[in-house]
């Protein structure tokens, strides 16, 4: 007996096809996989056949039965949940698509990429310095000796180690300007350095946490001045919080830089008109100045040559202000509960 | 530290077309920051630790000098100085300084006849607007001269005195002394104190006065005192007592060193108004040390550098001028006031361009040559591992350095100064924090995925402890094999080239966890791909099926099976249901079609190998 098998799948195929609703597709079911199907009358009788051609029928009746039996399901599938109830085919189509589960990043990693995208733009090279830090690359060499007032803006924590005669005690890093110094002791200029690292304050409350994570800007070359510090905020500004955002420097007060400023971005919230949440249209954004020449000199850099800028602000400070995300307690961020991570 | 100064005291001293909204954005801008305008009077006022000079209306009415014009508003100077007031010789305390360092400049002078009684409506009313309550007209002039000038300065009952002698010296441990406040202080070694003639200790320096010498109704001779003191000492003490005060606040700042003596003057002539009291001693001035001019040499193109625009010789004498510093020649000198804050031409740079006004440079992109470094840093891996596990649905979690003892693992450094217990040791294994995340999220899901990349904390003897960035992968309601596959399947990711060894640790209540040194990971990475040349011949696809025992590994099987003959191309694990391990070998003959005859062949040759090294037969049908 011979068997065209592709006449009969495209006969089976196109008598499925017109089968609209599951009346008709069992008609089917049962004209080609039935007891009686046509499936079946094919292999009733094979005594008259070789070997050989017992084999090859055999062969072709599987493919037959698997394309059969596939197609039947297809259609079964469409039917049932199209076909049979046709009013609720908009309805089926409006329900939300059955998503592959996907995870999240933390805001803190999405925040440092947006900010290293930016920075290299300008070629800035990203780095990451020790969060665990001797006293002296977080604040002797930064032009702040032990007795310095100033270090009472940072809150340090200590490790209870040994002091070093030369490097002094063992401290959690209170800001990424440590960077500076390692950066410069390389000996490489000219220097367009991006450090994003972990620092640590003693202080937890709604505005702080204890591990945080900051980016320092510095730039040390020939001629540096005041204007490119101003052109490279310009250049941030415009690409993290939009050309909307203006900005100001302010003059204020750090050991590490001088002149030293105060950056001010206009308030994403009023816009720039003044409300609750700004000091007269502005909010501070974080700290900025030239490199003091007595830090130059502590990394090796001639000050008579060699100027710079710098700036250090805090990565998850810029995130809150550019999303205008309204996190009531900052500490949410590190508590890891799953029901806030999902939202980002 | 921010400071209340009202406007309309200002006025006393600067006379200006521009309002107080005007005053208040000039300083905000070239100065000090106005953090608030309250009652549209009084301006909170952020100074910064260097401008000690700026915590007074003086210091303030000083900037607005040049801050003013800058924006293009009037500014003219009216205060008038206060006639010096006649000495007398009739009382005649002693004072004796144990170490000029301590008190490089002591003033004092006896006013007697004094009525202690309420001050003026003016005085108290100006005393309220910066926050301070009216208490009598004595004290209240200290305090209206604090504000005013800038310098704390003390009253004591000059009869309770106790021989009418003052020794300032530095506290023994252990000392005692009661303070104003009623608070009774036991004193460590070093604190800058004034014993009476009695032997008690009747001052707590740049601190708090003594109870002990505490004016009151029946007080008629008053002692006023200014001072200046080693501020770092000032610091230290106040610090290690834990009384912050005004006074110390602005004495560890450094206070204006010439301005001692005419403070004192302004303040007793004030005094011996209100209280209808005279002098009745000399002046007293006593200085450890001879205050000598801070002279600069002026470097204009260095100013201009820094700015980064040329700006005219005239504008910035004017403005070096309009802030109190003198230009002789090519030095410039610093005033008083400004003693320590100014030290180098930088300084003087920071003074021209901040009245020159930020806002007017330009903004402009540095040029010169792009910096070249050797890449070698890991955050693009790092970035792509976590991009892979946040696809395969992991959560990724942030955690604080430091945790709680128990959870810190075995070494690990302790903090000296933690905020709380929960947070005392420098992590060594990100682990046990996950596994606490997991089980704090136990009502989120089923199942639950997280990861973190973070460094631990490992110490060195004499050195930073070692910090090596770890992976740490989390997981609940995972089958083993599926964690272990998504291990392996970031080492692909990755580009792991060769073998990595990491261990899957079984928690209790059902969750996973790995650890993994992601920068020993990342020297294994690399693009070196091999490339296997398509070939136009099929392969082959069979499963065979085996029985095995616990004592081999699955890597032990592979290897048989890949041995047996060059044509076995893969080995891969489909399934394992009880001791039968079903594997899917493919096998391909790059130089010609391979038949099922030969696969046939190669299979029984795969099944002998087993037999015969491990003892593995084939699974019965």
């Amino acid at each position: 007996m011979k068997l065209d098998i592709e006449a009969t799948k495209s006969e089976a195929k196109k008598l499925l096809d017109s089968a609209g609703d599951s009346g008709s597709l069992a008609e089917w079911h049962s004209k080609y996989l039935g007891k009686k199907g046509v499936l079946r009358t094919l292999t009733a009788d094979v005594s008259d056949l070789t070997v050989e051609e017992k084999k090859e029928l055999g062969r072709n009746v599987n493919e037959l039965k698997s394309f059969l039996e596939e197609a039947y399901r297809e259609s079964l599938n469409s039917v049932t949940s199209i076909k049979k109830d046709k009013p609720l085919e908009n309805f089926y189509k409006s329900l939300p698509g059955k998503k592959p589960e996907i995870g999240h990043l933390h805001l803190i990693t999405q925040a440092i990429r947006e900010i290293s995208d930016v920075f290299s733009g300008l070629g800035f090279v990203r780095v990451r310095y020790p969060e665990i830090e001797w006293d002296y690359y977080a604040f002797e060499a930064l032009n702040m000796p032990k007795t310095h007032p100033a270090r009472d803006e940072w809150e340090t924590f200590f490790v209870d180690v040994p002091e070093d005669p030369k490097l002094g005690k063992v401290v959690i890093t209170p800001h990424t300007s440590n960077g500076q110094i390692r950066e410069m002791l390389k000996g490489e200029l000219p220097i367009r350095m991006l450090n994003i690292s972990r620092c640590g304050r003693r202080q937890s409350d709604i505005n702080h946490v204890p591990t945080f994570y900051q980016f320092e800007g510095l730039v040390v070359d020939k001629n540096i001045s005041i204007t490119h510090l101003k052109g490279v905020l310009e250049y941030l500004i415009y690409n993290f919080f939009g050309k909307d955002t203006k900005f100001r420097l302010r003059p204020y007060d750090f050991r590490f830089t001088e002149p030293s400023f105060e950056v001010d971005v206009t308030c994403g919230i009023c816009g720039g008109k003044g409300c609750r949440f700004c000091k007269e249209g502005w909010v501070e954004l974080g700290g900025a100045g030239m490199v003091h020449p007595d830090v130059l000199k502590a990394g090796g850099v001639d000050p008579e040559v060699y100027s710079g800028f710098a700036f250090g602000w805090g990565v998850e400070r810029v995130l809150m202000m550019r999303t205008n995300l309204k996190i009531d307690d900052i500490r949410y961020l590190l508590e890891n509960n799953l029901k806030f991570l999902e939202q980002f | 530290m921010n400071v209340l100064i009202p406007f309309s005291w200002l006025k006393d001293y600067v006379k200006t077309n521009a309002g107080v909204r005007d005053a208040a954005s000039a300083l905000s801008e070239h100065s000090f920051s106005v953090e608030k305008i309250i009652d549209d009077d009084v301006l909170e006022i952020e100074v910064t630790p260097n401008r000690g000079d700026g915590l007074s209306v003086l210091g303030v009415a000083r900037e607005l000098m040049a801050v003013l014009p800058a924006k293009g508003f009037s500014a003219e100077w009216v205060k008038k100085q206060i006639p010096v007031t006649k000495y007398s010789g009739k009382d005649k305390p002693k004072v004796t300084i144990s170490d000029n360092s301590l008190v490089p400049r002591f003033s004092a002078v006896v006013i007697d006849r004094v009525k202690v009684k309420e001050s003026p409506a003016e005085i108290k009313e100006r005393l309220s607007k910066v926050g301070l309550r009216a208490i009598n007209n004595v004290v209240d002039v200290t305090n209206y001269c604090m504000v005013e000038l800038g310098q704390p300065m003390h009253a004591f009952d000059y009869d309770k005195i106790g021989g009418h002698e003052m020794n300032v010296r530095e506290s023994k441990k252990g000392e005692e002394i009661t303070t104003l406040d009623g608070v009774r202080r036991t004193l460590p070694e070093g604190v800058i104190v004034i014993e009476d003639g009695d032997g008690r200790l009747i001052d707590l320096c740049g601190i708090m006065g003594g109870l002990n010498s505490e004016l009151d109704g029946k007080t008629t001779k008053v002692l006023l005192f200014v001072q200046v003191y080693d501020p770092v000492r000032i610091r230290r003490s106040s610090m290690s007592l834990g009384h912050r005060t005004d006074a110390a606040l602005r004495f560890e700042k450094g206070v204006d060193f010439e301005n001692v003596v005419s403070s004192l003057q302004t303040a007793a002539g004030m005094l011996a108004k209100l209280s209808g009291g005279e002098i009745s001693s000399e002046l007293i001035d006593i200085t450890g040390t001879v205050y000598t001019e801070k002279h600069i040499k002026i470097d204009y193109d260095k100013i201009n550098k820094i700015a980064g625009i040329e700006i005219k010789k005239d504008f910035v004498n004017a403005t070096l001028s309009s802030l109190g510093f003198v230009i002789k020649g090519t030095d410039v000198y610093v005033p008083s006031w400004r003693y320590d804050d100014i030290n180098i031409v930088e300084d003087l740079a920071e003074e021209v361009v901040r009245i020159y006004g930020y806002q007017n440079l330009p903004n402009e992109l540095p040029g010169g040559t792009l910096p070249h470094r050797a890449k070698n840093n890991n955050f693009a891996l790092e970035d792509k591992a976590k991009d892979f596990l946040k696809y395969l649905g992991f959560f990724e979690c942030y955690n604080y350095s430091a945790v709680s003892s128990e959870l810190s693992g075995h070494g690990a450094l302790k903090i000296k100064n933690p905020l709380n217990a929960d947070l005392a040791y420098l992590r060594t294994s990100l682990t046990p924090k996950l596994l606490e995340i997991l089980h704090k999220n136990r009502g989120y899901s089923e199942t639950v995925k997280i990861f973190e990349l973070a460094p631990v904390f490992l110490s060195k003897k004499g050195d930073l402890p070692n910090p090596p960035f770890m992976l740490g992968l989390a997981v609940r309601g995972l089958d083993f094999l599926v964690f272990k596959g998504i291990i392996e399947a970031l080492f692909e990711e990755l580009g792991v080239v060769g073998e990595v060894s990491f261990e899957i640790v079984e928690q209790p209540g059902g969750a996973l966890s790995c650890e993994i040194n992601f920068d020993e990971l990342a020297n294994i990475t690399g693009e070196a791909r091999v490339y296997s040349p398509l070939t136009g011949f099929n392969s082959i696809k069979e499963d065979i099926t085996v029985v095995v025992g616990d004592s081999v590994t699955f890597t032990d099987i592979v290897d048989v099976v890949t041995n047996t003959d060059t044509r076995v191309d893969k080995v891969s694990f489909k399934d394992i249901y009880g001791d039968a391990l079903t594997l899917s070998i493919e096998f391909l003959d790059r130089s010609k079609q391979i038949t099922s005859e030969e696969t046939k062949s190669i299979r029984e040759w795969i099944i002998k190998n087993l037999d015969s090294k491990y003892g593995i037969k084939l699974k019965s049908q």
